[in-house]
């Protein structure tokens, strides 16, 4: 029972971070740029949440959108800011530009928040519920059932609507699309928007049963980066089974190993992933 | 490239060698000696960083292996620590080669990505493993038991063997600069494709500069650990560690033999400031510094302080050119 | 045969660029690669120079199976390229541009110093040489990058539309720079567009249609071909040709 307990709780999770993981294969894909910070992105989501519950009290019906239209803004802002004007640059200007984004926001939220742990309240999504006998905890059946939906949502809105495929056609072919009437500019801009909010969301689900320190945007950062891979470079539905499955991993991990050693089997697995097969599971070539 | 005369060279010689008996006591010599040490791992950095253009964001892996290494013979054979010195540099070159086989095949964000992740596998398994301290960490011998410990009470000595660590990693990277596996690198770094085209073997360069680098980095770590007689998972594999490295090389000028002297020049005593200033809070206000000039860089000046100053310079000498040429016109139409 | 190139096939995913293709040049040939716009040139042309891993078929070179070589074994077995878009080492000079081709001949600095300053000499950018290849316009660029790839003492050389973008004049001159590398002993393969240029240049053409090769021959031939003209420019020119 406990085992199958742990296995829910993994497949959970997972599908949280294949909601992150989502964002960050689909500007990766695009634009062939990996945001460094996309971690912290997560952290800030979860602040959002912290901050807007504890000052305005919004529960997570509000918390959650705000969380994604802040984040979406964030995205799109350090899109405008920085990165149009490193992508076509050197290496190290790209790989600069987002990794000295993730000091800045996870320097500042140290100084700004502390690094104190803070939660939100325990009762905030029901304790837990009884499912068959297995005990799942609620915020997490929440989370990862409004993850589902949402990255399933992100990859219809991608291969289903007009806007979707708009930014599809920029990240197949860019002069092509240009040639189509299609601005590449304001897709990119847009697409580091959803991939903010999927993060900004993300955060906000996972504050309802995990405490919050500016330290969380480290390993989610790397999870991020083993889920895409797994993945694959640019697939979104690569993202949702690698997700899930490192979110598997990991937790069955924790229970045999140990909390400590979970991250070391993910990260671990993230360099097997790369000598066995880099491209992951749906990845284009 | 532009050949420096060899008068710049000496200047900068004797300027290294006599600054700690120039500026004496205990707090300059401490701090020459740190810049020295930070010079050392940002210059190795650079061998992989700057001239092939593949960016680590890692590269404490291999300071603190060769950080834990001294200690660690210390520790289990009561050995000098000069015996980890070999041993850290062996074991940071099989990681990069762990690291570098499959990533260097692949696009650059690859191994960016894996850098990171498995400096943060190793702090983790390091900080947990009572074997190696644990969080506490391991520390060396108190009192020297021979010239092989390398334990003195001031910074001095240790400031001119950083020194001589660090004339012979720079004059081996100018050596480099002037070979075919410099050339190589650069025009890796400049397009891998024209670069393959050419019959280049990239990937296989891209792992000689990183084993090249990480075997230094190494080194500097292991020079930290006789220093400071203390290593812990915070202070040699953390994060600051890696960024260090990153901002001193990219802020002076990565792919330049003395950006990494230059950027650890600036920043060291910035950083030790800024510490002194704030107390525990420095740190995380070096942090915010150097993200917010790692973004600096990347956007308006990539190429650093030197890349700056090269520009300027060649501005400079277009405009005087410029005002030659039409001076001369001048005159010629007067007469 | 210098190169053979056999039913050389290359899908991607479900598309199929080049469906059969094959080409032969003897030693000392300049031979033309034509067709129009979406034919597969350039992919069968990436799979001549080992950028791409033909998805059927196989490439001899000196009768040595190349087909899975890298790019960089084809530099080293003698096979070198150009690049339609020039991706010159723009913050090296153009001397140390050419250094790098010539360290693959020469290990040592000097040697290759030497070796590329002769290259440049023969290209006529010698005066240029301190200067960084950022400088250069798209003429200059593509002097370089044939430049370049001349340093790596080739025996074939695969020229990808190296005349896309100059203007009459620099035309003339690149087609005298072309010349001059053929007589040096070079053999060339030579994509292009610019029907003028490969009808000067190559002793025969070979023209793709549609990942097919449709014909080939001398230009004289080529030209009059109604299967070509067909694929170039419609049926209905095709019958008009045939006209008095």
């Amino acid at each position: 029972m406990i085992l199958l307990q742990v296995i829910v709780g993994g497949l959970l999770i997972g599908a949280v971070y294949a909601l992150f993981s989502s964002g960050l294969t689909l500007i990766w894909g695009m634009m062939n740029v990996i945001n460094f910070a996309h971690g912290e992105f997560v952290m800030l989501g979860m602040y959002a949440a912290f901050w807007a519950f504890t000052l305005a009290g919004l529960g997570p019906a509000g918390f959650a959108p705000l969380a994604a239209v802040l984040l979406f803004i964030l995205g799109v802002f350090v899109y405008l800011a920085l990165v149009r004007h490193v992508m076509r640059g050197p290496m190290l200007a790209q790989i600069l530009s987002t990794f000295g984004l993730l000091l800045l926001l996870r320097y500042s939220a140290f100084w700004a928040f502390t690094a104190n742990f803070v939660t939100l309240p325990d009762d905030l999504v029901g304790g837990s519920i009884n499912l068959g006998g297995i005990l799942v905890s609620a915020p997490k059946l929440l989370a990862g059932v409004i993850a589902i939906l949402l990255t399933a949502g992100m990859h219809l809105l991608l291969t289903r609507t007009a806007i979707g495929s708009q930014i599809l056609a920029v990240a197949e072919d860019r002069q092509a699309a240009m040639l189509m009437g299609i601005k590449p500019d304001r897709m990119q801009a847009l697409a580091w928007g959803l991939s903010g909010a999927s993060a900004g969301i993300a955060g906000a689900l996972i504050a309802t049963f995990f405490p919050i320190s500016p330290t969380v945007g480290e390993s989610l950062t790397i999870i991020a980066f083993v889920t895409v891979t797994l993945g694959g470079f640019g697939s979104v539905p690569g993202a949702m089974i690698a997700g899930v499955l490192i979110g598997l991993i990991e937790s069955l991990s924790a229970f045999y190993f140990g909390p400590i050693f979970q991250d070391v089997v993910v990260y671990g697995l993230f360099v097997v992933i790369l000598w066995v097969r880099p491209h992951g599971l749906l990845g284009k070539a | 490239m532009p050949r420096k005369p060899i008068i710049g060279w000496l200047a900068l010689a004797a300027v290294l060698i006599v600054f700690p008996l120039v500026f004496t006591g205990a707090y300059y010599e401490q701090l020459a000696a740190f810049v020295i040490l930070s010079a050392i791992s940002a210059s190795a950095w650079n061998l992989v960083g700057g001239y092939a253009g593949q960016v680590s964001v890692g590269h404490a892996v291999f300071f603190g292996v060769g950080a834990y290494m001294p200690l660690l013979f210390y520790k289990l054979w009561e050995a000098s620590p000069l015996l980890g010195f070999p041993a850290g540099i062996v074991v940071s070159v099989l990681i990069a080669i762990v690291i570098g086989v499959p990533t260097f095949r692949l696009s650059g964000h690859y191994f960016s990505m894996a850098t990171i992740a498995v400096a943060e596998l190793i702090r983790i398994l390091v900080s947990d493993w009572d074997f190696l301290g644990g969080a506490i960490g391991l520390m060396g011998p108190a009192t020297p038991r021979g010239w092989w410990d390398l334990v003195y009470r001031s910074s001095v000595p240790y400031y001119y063997i950083f020194l001589a660590v660090l004339a012979v990693l720079l004059y081996i990277t100018h050596r480099m600069e002037r070979s075919r596996f410099g050339y190589y690198l650069r025009a890796i770094r400049a397009g891998e494709r024209a670069a393959r085209s050419l019959g280049v073997p990239v990937s296989r360069y891209k792992l000689y500069a990183l084993m090249l680098s990480a075997g230094f980095t190494s080194l500097a770590g292991s020079l930290y650990a006789v220093k400071f007689g203390f290593v812990d998972p915070g202070s040699a594999l953390g994060i600051l560690v890696s960024v260090q490295m990153v901002v001193m090389a990219a802020l002076g000028g990565a792919g330049r033999l003395l950006g990494p002297l230059l950027g650890a020049v600036i920043l060291v005593p910035l950083q030790t400031t800024t510490n002194t200033f704030f107390g525990g809070a420095g740190t995380g206000l070096a942090f915010i510094l150097y993200g917010g000039i790692i973004m600096l860089l990347s956007r308006f000046e990539p190429g650093g302080l030197l890349e700056l100053w090269e520009r300027f310079q060649a501005r400079r000498e277009a405009r005087t050119a410029r005002g030659r040429a039409l001076l001369g016109a001048g005159e010629d139409h007067a007469a | 045969m210098l190169l053979r190139a056999e039913s050389i096939r290359m899908a991607f995913g479900g598309f199929l660029a080049v469906a059969d293709a094959g080409l032969e040049v003897a030693e000392g040939e300049i031979v033309g690669l034509i067709g129009p716009n979406g034919a597969g040139k350039t992919t069968f042309f990436n799979c001549l120079a080992g950028d791409l891993k033909p998805s059927g078929g196989r490439v001899l070179f000196d009768g040595a199976d190349i087909t899975l070589a890298s790019p960089e074994a084809h530099a080293a077995l003698g096979i070198a390229r150009t690049f339609q878009v020039p991706a010159t080492f723009d913050e090296m000079t153009i001397l140390e541009n050419v250094m790098v081709g010539a360290f693959l001949r020469h290990p040592r600095e000097k040697e290759a110093r030497e070796a590329a300053r002769r290259t440049l000499a023969l290209t006529g950018l010698e005066r240029l040489a301190e200067h960084k290849a950022k400088s250069l316009g798209t003429p200059g660029r593509k002097r370089l990058g044939i430049a370049r790839v001349m340093a790596t003492e080739p025996r074939l050389v695969l020229l990808d539309e190296a005349l896309a973008g100059l203007n009459p004049a620099e035309i003339q001159q690149a087609i005298e720079l072309v010349r001059m590398i053929h007589r040096s002993g070079v053999t060339l393969v030579i994509v292009e567009h610019i029907m003028e240029v490969v009808l000067t240049l190559a002793e025969r053409i070979v023209v793709l249609n549609q990942g097919r090769v449709i014909a080939e021959g001398r230009p004289k031939e080529i030209v009059n071909d109604p299967a070509v003209i067909d694929a170039y420019l419609g049926r209905s020119h095709a019958r008009r040709a045939h006209q008095p």
